[in-house]
């Protein structure tokens, strides 16, 4: 195995090398890198030709200059741009701002587009997955720049505009209501008379919960309060409990309800150090509550229960922390909105320049101009997880082996989780990981139209300027990641798969 | 799917349809027609929902589009072509009206300049018709190319194996390495101005490796199945085992291939000519005239909209077409003991 | 009949007591036949009793009606054979039983189990019966067992799922069974995965799965048709050897004759979803009383017939579930068909002494010396062992038989 790992590896270091010599002698043979200084008045043109000439090696053969790029590469400087500006600088700027737009979109569509995908697969055939079926295929048919300006208009400009006399009218609240009881009824699998009791209940809940909060213009000043985070909590405990062991009073249930109750209190208790926090405290109140959490998993799950106890535990923690910071984040998001002109969710670059605000009025400024974005990159490419989970869910749930564990007796959620999705996500890792490498592609498009100077823009201003070395730069991280995914997707496979591991 | 598509194209009795003596179907209950491989094809093929509202929907933007302003010297049946200014009619806004008068709406009619006309005047939906040409011609090459160079390279690296095997793979490799976006905008750059035709030729050029990685693989898969053992083992030539045994056997996934790649195709044309790298002027395409007008969003929707709604129906139907035709090639994924 | 059962009257065996010549950790090459003779012998008491199963499935081109009535009854510690071609139903009937087959099945009838309709119960008694009082065992060993998780956890698993106990006692069950099915160094082997087992030693554990709750009733479904001949008749002597540890029942679905011979205390026949003949291992296999068994006894090859004693199959393939004939199912492939047999189908009658068979003509194979004498193909000596089966009656052989080597050509 691990011979193999590194066969691959030097397999892929030429592979590497390879397609870096073909970039570099695609990108300076783009076209004529001094057209624009040609048009330059006769007394400056001589010496600005001459001075890039110089600077980007021109008189010399395409392979000379590459070798001084890989020379310099080797070294970790990437040299500098037509203008003369350094790449490595830019480079940093960029990758950071790409990696914020990228990663929080594509977990979020992994995470969404697996769940999606798997449920539709157990619900074959049933509204539910038809639905999901075709959502996908729309949203797989979308271009994303189409997406992205369309959210711009209607996510940002008109919320916005709304947001100055947020109410709801009754028809819309009706219809949203009946989406989410349909949603929810269609997720259980029960006789139609429980069904059509959780879709009236849910419809009803998600009618007057909105009628109150538009009322109370609660969307202009949001906010949890303890009464919710309590629901939420202990409803969290509970589905965690269920998922990973049953419905009864047991002893998972009782640590996760325990873990949650602890979370509810610490929530008062810690009121005024969440004021106004470092993030470093942030971080080490949920490192304390993971760790609180595994604890009471660990004494009141007892020998017999212990695995999943500790499981749905930290499950519920994380939850209860999510619910709390929410609360934190939606506190301030009125004191965030006047601050920017009422304008609160963004439509250009990744944070409004030179702002001062609290800890939460910071997180909120990231993500109010990360939302849009992310929601563009999110919608197109969710489509593609979701197609393939159900897929190969589908392909797994025929497999033999699950008969198998249904013939033992087992619970269903058993015959799912144990059996089925974990030989799923055998395939599905290795989708992800040779699809998370691509994501530099989608986020050239994502920041182009929301006006972020990033990645997009390295490689973009490169193609223009018939400038091979920023191009190289995108290179290096897109194409390395592409490497270094494909080997992480080796490897997880092997992880996943004793039949491999064990070769 | 092997050892059902063996026998595609030739007229043979697919197994477990024995043809009984004809006259004693009744009495046998055997009447189940003996159908051939590709009736059956046809058959889930048409069954599939998606796939002929899809076939419905591409055929009728590809009659919309070729028919309305003409082709080449051809003229259509639309009078205002997309390069003439007349004067604003409605502020330009869309003169097409879909709602009967009885509903309250204004009639069901095209009206003057049904899309609308963009801010110097010209009609839009002539505007809209010759991008979607452009757009379906170079989805349509970019496809083909894409899936013919991936054929090829795929099914010689699954058939010889060995030295030539492992070169092929390496250069698919490295072509997999560079990311899409980057080496479809560098060859667009060189060669977009050389006419739309040779913009798609080398965008699939650079998009076929998806196809070789899947036919290498089921090229491999099939040529350890047992009836190529056999027709070795009575010395059948390689090129005959090739047409008579692999192709026959791959051209279900080559042809949902295709679909895939067609549809790749219609975004990728659109977000190079977005980006300002596709298709140059005097050409227009959905993409770029998206990009074109984009900073009218908001005091001229209409100019955002069509175009859009045009990319997604071509993507979509074909997508639909490809779902539906891996379900008739490939019947095994679809049957799922519920 | 009364249904209702008496109390286990005997005492379940105390599997840990680990008994004498149970253990045998490496006995694999002492090899001592433990036939159905030396096993316990059946008792009254019935376990399961299955009453006009009947299983029909919606596809596109029609009803197919799977199963369509189905009635017999499994005593504690008996084996009931059951045998058929394929698309016979005897699969599809077990499965009924174990609550496996699909959602969109229409099953109708009564499944009891020790008196309670399992057909009735809500999901989760079902559930609680699966596994731990009916378990079963499975054709391809090699793709029953799940790849990533290891034959001790998926064993343990098995404990787990009905019985609330530490892990820990639940893998020290599990050895305990990969000894009695007779795995040797069953302490490492448990931390081993399914790949690493060949396919005799994984029906072994799929054997050891199914006996880990004490069952009393033992589903073997095809349990040796993906196993070598050698391994086959070590995995039966298995079986039968844990049923008398463990007390429980077997139904024994197979297409094997040769199998139901050595291991059955009484055979069913099936055909086109229906009982066509029930019996006695010994009254079916010696005097049949159906042309189907009759065929199906012919088409096995014998020890004892003379070397140059022709095979006699059945000509024909199985009748379509969605169509089927009108009449008695098997009369297209029947050697005594009459005007009868392609009007009414017949039904179950007393054959003998508990026989029974579904034949109009069963007083015409009693009378025979040689009921596979029937399906002899007169004159046509070669046809018989080489063309693939053909439709219609023997008088029309010859035709049929060239016809049919025509349109296989392609084929070979």
């Amino acid at each position: 195995m691990l011979v193999f790992i590194v066969r691959r590896l030097i397999v892929s270091v030429f592979v590497f090398f390879s397609a870096t010599a073909l970039v570099y002698v695609m990108a300076a043979n783009l076209g004529d890198p001094l057209a624009d200084l040609r048009e330059l008045p006769a007394n400056r043109r001589e010496n600005a030709i001459a001075e890039r000439t110089e600077r980007m090696h021109l008189d010399k053969p395409v392979i000379v200059r590459y070798f001084l790029w890989l020379a310099g590469a080797f070294r970790w400087d990437l040299g500098t741009d037509r203008d003369g500006i350094q790449i490595n600088a830019t480079l940093e700027d960029a990758l950071g701002a790409t990696l914020q737009l990228v990663l929080g979109a594509t977990i979020l569509a992994i995470v969404l587009g697996v769940a999606l995908g798997v449920i539709s697969a157990l619900r074959q055939y049933s509204s539910l997955d038809l639905t999901v079926t075709f959502s996908a295929f729309v949203f797989f048919s979308l271009p994303l720049f189409w997406v992205g300006s369309l959210l711009k208009e209607f996510a940002a400009i008109e919320f916005n505009n709304w947001l100055a006399d947020p109410t709801i009218a009754w028809w819309v609240i009706a219809l949203i209501a009946l989406l989410i009881g349909g949603f929810f009824a269609s997720l259980l699998v029960t006789d139609r008379r429980t069904r059509l009791i959780a879709f009236g209940g849910t419809t009803a809940a998600t009618a007057v919960a909105l009628a109150v909060m538009s009322a109370t213009g609660w969307f202009a000043n949001p906010g949890l309060g303890i009464g919710v985070i309590a629901l939420t909590a202990l409803a969290a405990a509970l589905g965690f409990s269920v998922l990973f062991s049953a419905l009864e009073w047991n002893p998972v249930m009782k640590s996760a309800v325990i873990t949650a109750v602890i979370g509810i209190l610490s929530s008062v208790a810690f009121r005024g150090v969440l004021e106004n926090p470092y993030p470093i405290v942030v971080i080490g109140l949920l490192v304390l509550a993971l760790a609180i959490a595994a604890g009471v998993g660990w004494f009141v799950g007892g020998e017999l229960f212990r695995r999943p106890a500790i499981t749905a535990s930290l499950c519920t923690a994380v939850a209860t922390a999510m619910v709390i910071f929410m609360d934190r984040l939606l506190w301030s998001f009125a004191a965030y909105s006047d601050s920017v002109n009422g304008r609160p969710i963004a439509t250009i670059g990744p944070s409004t320049p030179n702002y001062d605000g609290t800890y939460w009025e910071h997180n909120l400024d990231s993500l109010t101009h990360l939302a849009l974005p992310t929601m563009a990159l999110v919608l197109v490419s969710l489509a593609s997880y979701s197609r393939y989970s159900r897929a190969t869910m589908l392909e797994v749930m025929n497999q033999d082996y699950v008969r198998t564990a249904r013939a033992k007796g087992l619970p269903e959620r058993a015959v799912i989780l144990r059996h089925a999705f974990r030989n799923g996500l055998i395939p599905i890792t290795t989708l992800v990981a040779y699809d998370i490498a691509t994501v530099f592609g989608g986020a050239v498009v994502t920041e182009t139209v929301f006006g972020w100077r990033a990645m997009g823009s390295l490689l973009l201003g490169g193609i223009q300027e018939r400038d091979p070395n920023p191009i190289m730069a995108f290179f290096l991280i897109s194409g390395g990641a592409v490497v270094v995914f494909n080997m992480i997707a080796d490897i997880a496979y092997a992880y996943l798969d004793p039949r491999i591991r064990l070769s | 799917m092997a050892q059902t598509a063996q026998s595609a194209g030739t007229h043979t009795v697919t197994p477990g349809d024995p043809r009984p003596p004809a006259d004693s179907d009744a009495a046998q209950g055997l009447d189940i027609k003996a159908r051939t491989q590709s009736q059956l094809i046809l058959r889930r093929f048409l069954r599939h929902k998606g796939a002929v509202a899809g076939m419905l929907l591409l055929g009728f933007v590809v009659v919309l589009s070729i028919s309305s302003i003409g082709l080449g010297p051809i003229p259509g049946w639309w009078d205002k072509n997309y390069v003439n200014s007349a004067d604003l009619v409605n502020r330009g806004r869309p003169t097409l009206s879909v709602v009967p008068e009885f509903l309250g709406g204004g009639g069901m009619h095209l009206g003057e300049h049904p899309f609308g006309q963009d801010n110097i005047g010209r009609d839009y939906f002539a505007l809209t018709m010759r991008g979607t040409q452009i757009s379906l011609l170079i989805a349509f090459i970019t496809g083909v190319v894409a899936t013919v160079t991936g054929t090829l390279i795929g099914a010689a690296a699954g058939f010889f194996r060995g030295r030539l095997e492992s070169v092929l793979m390496r250069i698919t490799d490295v072509m997999i390495t560079i990311p899409t976006i980057l080496f479809a905008a560098m060859v667009a750059v060189m060669w977009g101005n050389k006419g739309v035709a040779v913009l798609g030729l080398v965008l699939g050029l650079v998009t076929w490796t998806q196809v070789a990685r899947l036919v290498r693989g089921e090229v491999l898969s099939i040529r350890e199945k047992e009836f190529i053992e056999a027709a070795r083992s009575v010395g059948t030539s390689a090129a005959r085992i090739i047409v008579k045994h692999i192709l026959p056997n791959v051209i279900g996934i080559i042809i949902v291939s295709v679909t895939l790649a067609i549809s790749a195709a219609v975004l990728l044309e659109s977000a190079l000519s977005f980006l300002g790298m596709g298709v140059q002027p005097p050409d227009t395409s959905l993409g770029r005239i998206i990009n074109e007008y984009r900073t009218a969003m908001v005091t001229r929707p209409w100019l955002f909209y069509w175009p859009g709604i045009f990319i997604i129906a071509i993507a979509l139907s074909v997508n639909f077409i490809g779902d539906g035709l891996r379900d008739a090639f490939d019947p095994r994924q679809n049957r799922v003991r519920d | 009949m009364g249904i209702t059962p008496p109390p286990l009257d005997t005492t379940a065996p105390d599997i840990h007591g680990e008994p004498d010549g149970m253990l045998h950790g490496g006995a694999e090459e002492v090899h001592t036949a433990y036939t159905l003779a030396d096993s316990k012998p059946p008792l009254d008491e019935e376990v399961l009793k299955v009453e006009n199963l009947t299983v029909e499935f919606p596809t596109d081109d029609g009803l197919v009606k799977a199963v369509r009535g189905v009635d017999y009854t499994l005593r504690a510690r008996e084996v009931l054979g059951i045998v058929g071609e394929s698309g016979s139903g005897k699969s599809v009937s077990s499965m009924a039983i174990m609550g496996l087959l699909p959602k969109n099945a229409r099953i109708r009838g009564r499944i009891l189990f020790r008196g309670k309709d399992i057909l009735a119960m809500r999901a989760k008694e079902q559930r609680a019966l699966r596994g731990e009082k009916i378990a079963m065992i499975f054709q391809d060993p090699m793709t029953s067992l799940n790849p990533v998780h290891t034959v001790g956890d998926q064993l343990a698993e098995a404990v787990l799922a009905h019985h609330l106990v530490p892990r820990r006692q639940a893998l020290a069950k599990a050895r305990h069974m990969l000894d009695l099915v007779g795995i040797p160094q069953a302490e490492r082997r448990l931390r081993a995965y399914p790949h690493e087992f060949s396919g005799g030693m994984r029906q072994r554990v799929m054997i050891a799965m199914a006996i880990i709750n004490d069952p009393d009733v033992i589903i073997a479904d095809e349990p040796t048709t993906a196993l070598d001949v050698t391994v086959q008749a070590q995995i039966l002597e298995k079986l039968l050897e844990v049923k008398d540890e463990v007390n429980a029942a077997i139904l024994m679905i197979t297409h094997d004759l040769g199998v139901i011979a050595g291991m059955a205390h009484r055979t069913l026949v099936m055909y086109a979803g229906k009982p066509v003949e029930v019996g006695s291992t010994d009254d079916v296999f010696y005097t049949p009383r159906m042309p189907y068994t009759a065929g199906l006894l012919g088409s096995v090859p014998s020890l004892e017939g003379e070397g140059e004693e022709r095979l006699r199959p059945i000509v024909g393939t199985p009748p379509s579930l969605i169509r089927l004939p009108a009449g008695c199912p098997f009369s297209p492939r029947c050697p005594l068909a009459t005007a009868e047999c392609r009007e009414s189908e017949p039904a179950l009658e007393a054959a003998g002494d508990s026989h029974w068979a579904a034949c109009h003509h069963s007083d015409r194979l009693a009378a025979a010396d040689d009921p596979t004498a029937f399906f002899r193909a007169d004159g046509e000596p070669a046809a018989a062992g080489e063309a693939e089966p053909a439709d219609g009656v023997p008088a029309r052989q010859t035709v049929t038989t060239t016809e049919g080597t025509t349109e296989s050509e392609e084929g070979q």
